[in-house]
């Protein structure tokens, strides 16, 4: 620790480095406050959150819960896209800014946040970097990379034979840390945290915005130390132990040259043009809650990257380390023996293997390992080895490695917080609660409910319906949709009823609270939540999908701009596929537009979608195997779209019948796009019966490549014109001269696509034809259904002397084996 | 003496690392082993600082690239009650990582059993020298003591190569040895009981891809610790261990060469690419069946350097390492050989253009794969 000695205007101040979540800090800080019994407690974290610290103290309130602060950059201060931005500071029961916070309470010490408020803190950083960071999912607030990820620390670790830092800090200062006196403990972590420093260039820490907000808590704790200045009570600083020297720095400078408060920010600001100081950002536009958070959440293997891994695993560290009288007890040891029993337990009770004995291996290997590794007892690493020694059998593979998993699971833990009923909650969840008044749903259960809602007929039930829509939307996990017709995937258009089944719990709330930053009611956030959706790359498939969610979710004023985005995105996107998706979207909301009761003109973007597609179409010609299928369904769509609407597709159909019979003249054309293309232009009249026939017998009398495609020819056709076969004897007679040519070997090979190809046909029509095929061989139709009738009894008796020989020959190997 | 043998033991070979380490060893030992845990740790996975010693400088180098947790843990295991059992492609240094356990551990590493499908019960446990059987009866000089025998009677590690090749019911005749620690051999009558000494332990090492040949029963596999070995990772690695095998090679067999850096880090990223299915410059490739490990780069490269040695003019060139590539891949499939060819006409192509130099010589050298 650093300590900033008592002056006129200043009462002692005392500096404390701490790492987010450690047992062995949390502790350490702690032991700390109750032996010095500071004045007053500071705690970095932003400013605006220092309402919550009576809720977070309560005792009703407990671990893991984040605060959750969200901003919205209504002015453009931070971007010109004017986006939304949110972040979390988790707390686990060690985390050291909460322990500090509860010993505050505890002994009634006053205790503040002093950091720049979030909005503030994302002014100072730079686009891209420190909170502003885009690739992560979830930006948290206490994010320790700074500590963790520079080229001295990689030194570090392959000099002490270590895997990673935490495996490092893990030996150095949790294992080894906790038999320490906290004074010395604090001095070594400063140690390290002073190397960390000086090897992070300046310029990172001024990106990140860290050295604004440096200036801005040095000023705080002045502010303080002021306020306290004649008492005899020290001032207790609590940050992360990368911005101690740089605070001890600081302050010590500042306090020569004799600066104000607010003026510490100055130095720094001339630096870049994004020092800031608190209050550029209005306050209005930012929001902050407490909300319960989860073990998986806060673990850092889950890619947020803050803390220490294995939160569930600590957290039992932690409550050994309460229980126990301190200095001869052994609680990694206990820990450890406890999760290779719990590990072993359930590995027992999923994979059916596994003895006691595996687990007293597995023991001893964690305790030989740590000697080995020169750790006074088996931390989580020895865990992991042990159980991957001692209960994976065989080949470490995704087959045999469930003890790793299940053992990985209870190390994480499973354990979600919860608030006290003081919390307070952002608007989303007070009209959340009053849209299931109104709906008459019940949320103080857990128990899941089902409703029935007849959403083209009740007016209400169709609210409802959005209002789940919405929730779905959101990602609340709040309902999800049993039955009922889905726009997405095109299903079940026929049904008038959606069946929902919605549960309520806790994650519900703190869902909310994470898209909280998008509007103040459910429906405002959903709309946000398109706008952010619109932001995104997408193809017109998406869009269009995007299209019928917004559909379902009522979300009038959003249609609009929705649908400009298609129009937009159909223009420019040149993937076939997409294009027919959204277009197939596209006809299916103009088809329920009245049931939905929205009036919204599709045919424009139809005609669009169209055109493209036809223009398109000619690349279709060499198209692959695999994806035939769904070159056909196009075809077909396309022609049952050019068909609609009493001409008003006219010049499209003209122009999809010419480039179709272009394609015909391709000569490397698919067989089946070829087949499919004649049974349409059949249909439409532009070709005869003849044509066809002439096209297929072409394939058939071909060479030996083209015979084998003559199975893919008749598939495409059957798609599109199945009635053909039925015109004259003609097709019939070509299908049986094809049988005939092909050897068995090929028909075999041919079978599957030839069973497509006969799927079209309704059994009334198979019939037919099997029936037609007889009567070329001069039998009837009954003749062929008459098969010999294979009896059980010799199946058995096959499966009999099938065993029987199979038995006699693997004597004879073993006789001579 | 070492010097008069292909391939001289571990424990021949790094004599003077042994002895420096075993006689500068503070660590407390488990019962019968030459030296602590940690000086086992050391001599495996090298030193940083030399040991002073019979007054020179003595350094002991990292002899296995990888994993060195799994080290650990396999020190770890030797010294407790059950076998452990390494698994892995082959190719992966799985038995020269029990050759240096056993060098370690016990001074020894050529107390082996060498598995095949052809492996007897007898040659587990004892047999007897029918002569002497024949004129004295049973006795203790009649029998012949298998390397097992010998582990268990002086308390030192066997080695069991290729578990998996020897058929199962003779696979199972190490279980209750394992689990009881004692061998009954009841022609001795009541002397008939050979408990094993501490020190004792069995390393067994089994290829993955011959799964299936013998399968482990569960019963043995309980009594195991597994390991399973991974192919290295990381080119630059791969690049290290065939420079530092190759020169060792080279020196037991007296040829005055020298791996070459840039042509290791061709082979290195040839077999690095091959076996990962991606290219350094992001190209996808066709994935060969055979096995494409580390040692057969090693094999390749000191082919490839000894036919310069004696026929060429003493250098390597890139055009007898694609020969001796070629027969390195294409051992169990013809399509094998397709695949390289078409790693070489799309990646070596665009890294000759870039790189130009060796590679360009690699790249014109593909001619000899067909």
């Amino acid at each position: 620790m650093e300590r900033i000695l008592r002056s006129e205007e200043m009462a002692e101040i005392i500096l404390l480095p701490v790492r987010h979540h450690s047992p062995a800090c949390a502790m350490h800080v702690s032991r700390m406050i109750e032996s010095l019994r500071p004045g007053v407690i500071l705690v970095e974290g932003p400013e605006n959150a220092g309402s919550l610290i009576p809720v977070m103290v309560h005792e009703e309130t407990k671990a893991p819960f984040a605060i959750y602060y969200s901003y919205h950059d209504a002015e453009g201060l931070i971007s010109e896209e004017k986006e939304h931005y949110k972040c979390y500071y988790p707390f686990l029961d060690y985390s050291p800014e909460l322990a500090a916070f509860r010993t505050g309470e505890r002994l009634g010490i006053r205790t503040a946040f002093i950091d720049l408020p979030y909005g503030d803190i994302l002014a100072a950083s730079q686009a891209g970097k420190g909170l502003l960071k885009k690739d992560e999912e979830k930006n948290n607030y206490n994010d320790d990379y700074l500590l963790s990820r520079n080229a001295y620390l990689k030194q570090l670790c392959e000099n002490t034979g270590m895997r990673s830092f935490d495996e490092f800090w893990e030996k150095y200062f949790e294992l080894n840390g906790i038999a320490r006196e906290s004074g010395k403990w604090f001095e070594d972590l400063l140690t390290y945290c002073r190397l960390a420093r000086e090897n992070t260039p300046e310029e990172e820490m001024e990106a990140d915005g860290c050295l604004a907000r440096e200036a801005f808590m040095a000023g705080q704790i002045r502010r303080y130390a002021a306020g306290e200045k004649n008492s005899n009570a020290p001032v207790l600083a609590v940050t992360g132990g990368f911005h101690t020297p740089g605070l001890k720095a600081l302050l010590e400078a500042g306090e020569n040259a004799g600066e104000g408060t607010e003026k510490s920010a100055e130095p720094q600001k001339k630096k870049g043009q994004n020092g800031q100081k608190k209050g550029m950002v209005p306050g209005k536009d930012q929001g902050v809650y407490l909300m319960p958070y989860s073990m998986e959440a806060a673990d850092a293997l889950n890619g947020y990257a803050s803390g220490m891994p294995f939160p569930g695993f600590y957290q039992k560290i932690w409550e050994r380390l309460q229980e126990q009288d301190f200095g001869e007890a052994a609680p990694y040891e206990e820990a450890v023996l406890d999760m290779i029993v719990a590990a072993g337990k359930e590995t027992r009770r999923r994979e059916g293997y596994l003895s006691t004995y595996d687990e007293i291996c597995a023991c001893a290997m964690a305790r030989g390992l740590a000697l080995l590794r020169g750790k006074r007892e088996p931390g989580a690493y020895e865990l992991l080895d042990a159980v991957l020694s001692s209960f994976v059998k065989g080949e470490y593979t995704i087959a045999t490695d469930a003890p790793m998993r299940i053992l990985r699971k209870a190390m994480t833990g499973r354990t979600v917080g919860a608030l006290c009923r003081q919390a307070d909650v952002p608007p989303i969840i007070h009209d959340f609660t009053d849209q299931c008044k109104r709906f008459g749903m019940k949320t103080g259960s857990t128990l899941e409910s089902e409703v029935t809602l007849s959403i083209f007929s009740n007016q209400k039930h169709r609210q409802t319906s959005m209002f789940f829509n919405r929730m779905l939307f959101l990602k609340t996990a709040f309902a999800r949709k049993i039955k009922g017709p889905n726009l997405q995937l095109k299903k079940d258009r026929n049904l008038m009823r959606e069946i929902w089944k919605y549960k309520w719990n806790v994650q519900v709330n703190s869902a909310l609270i994470e898209v909280s930053v998008y509007g103040a009611t459910i429906e405002e956030a959903a709309a946000g939540l398109v706008r952010e959706e619109l932001k995104k790359e997408l193809g017109a498939r998406e869009s269009a999908q995007l299209l019928t969610q917004v559909f379902e979710m009522g979300l009038r004023e959003q249609l609009e701009a929705v649908y400009a985005r298609v129009h937009e995105l159909m223009l420019l996107d040149t993937d076939f596929y997409s294009l027919a998706d959204a277009l197939k979207s596209l006809m299916m909301m103009e088809e329920l537009g009245d049931l939905y009761g929205t009036k919204m003109e599709f045919g424009e973007l139809i005609h669009i979608g169209c055109r493209k597609l036809v223009l398109l179409l000619p690349g279709m010609a060499k198209i692959k195997d695999e994806d035939l299928g769904r070159g056909m369904n196009v075809l077909k769509l396309l022609y049952q779209v050019t068909g609609r609407g009493e001409g008003a597709f006219a010049q499209e159909r003209e122009d999809y019948c010419r480039t179709l019979e272009a394609m015909t003249g391709d000569p490397e054309i698919h067989a089946g796009v070829n087949g499919c293309i004649h049974g349409i232009l059949y249909g439409g009249g532009r070709e005869s019966a003849e044509a066809v026939e002439v096209v297929c017998r072409g394939y058939l009398t071909g060479t030996e490549r083209q015979l084998a495609c003559t199975a893919q020819f008749f598939r495409g056709l059957f798609f599109t014109a199945r009635d053909l076969v039925f015109i004259g004897e003609q097709f019939i007679g070509m299908l049986d001269a094809f049988y005939g040519r092909v050897s068995e070997e090929e028909f075999m090979e041919l079978l599957p696509e030839l069973r497509m190809a006969f799927t079209y046909f309704t059994p009334r029509e198979t019939d037919r034809i099997a029936g037609m095929a007889a009567g070329l061989h001069g039998k009837g139709r009954g003749d062929i259904l008459d098969r010999t009738e294979i009896l059980p009894e010799w199946y058995s008796y096959g499966k009999e002397l099938d065993g029987y020989v199979r038995g006699r020959m693997d004597s004879g190997e073993n006789a001579r084996g | 003496m070492g010097q008069e043998f292909i391939k001289p033991p571990v424990e021949v070979r790094y004599r003077e690392e042994l002895e420096a380490l075993r006689n500068t060893d503070t660590g407390k030992r488990p019962e019968n082993w030459q030296m602590s845990p940690r000086a086992v740790r050391t001599f495996i996975l090298g030193s940083p600082r030399p040991i002073v010693w019979g007054g020179k400088e003595i350094t002991v180098e990292k002899k296995y690239f990888g994993n060195d947790a799994l080290v650990e843990r396999c020190i770890v295991t030797l010294a407790g009650n059950r076998g452990l059992m390494l698994v892995g492609e082959p190719g992966t240094a799985k038995t020269m990582l029990s050759e240096f356990l056993s060098a370690a551990i016990s001074g020894v590493s050529t107390n082996t059993i060498q598995g095949t499908a052809g492996t007897t019960e007898d040659m587990i446990k004892y047999s007897w020298n029918y002569a002497l059987l024949l004129a004295k009866g049973p006795g203790r000089d009649a029998l012949v003591p298998s390397p097992l025998y010998v582990g268990m009677e002086k308390g030192i590690l066997t080695r069991f190569e290729e578990i998996t090749r020897t058929p199962a019911e003779i696979q199972d005749s190490l279980i209750s040895v394992l689990s009881d620690k004692v061998l009954n051999v009841p022609e001795l009558g009541d002397e008939g009981f050979l408990f094993a000494r501490p020190g004792f332990n069995v390393i067994g090492t089994a290829n993955t891809r011959d799964k299936g040949v013998n399968e482990m029963s569960s019963a043995l596999k309980r009594r195991f610790n597994f390991e399973t070995v991974m192919p290295v990772r990381e080119a630059s690695m791969e690049k290290r261990i065939i420079i530092n095998e190759v020169n060792k090679l080279a020196k037991e067999s007296h040829i005055a060469a020298e791996a070459d850096e840039d042509v290791a880090e061709i082979l290195a990223s040839t077999y690095h690419e091959l076996r990962e299915g991606v290219s350094s410059y992001g190209h996808r490739i066709d994935k060969p069946s055979s096995v494409m490990s580390t040692a057969e780069a090693v094999s390749v490269y000191y082919q490839a350097m000894i036919t310069g040695y004696y026929y060429g003019d003493g250098t390597l060139s890139m055009d007898s390492l694609v020969q001796n590539l070629v027969g390195a891949v294409s051992k169990e499939n013809k399509d094998d050989l397709e695949k390289v060819k078409g790693y070489f006409n799309t990646v070596i192509k665009d890294k000759s253009s870039k790189e130009g130099g060796l590679w360009k010589e690699y790249y014109e050298a593909r001619k000899w794969l067909r």
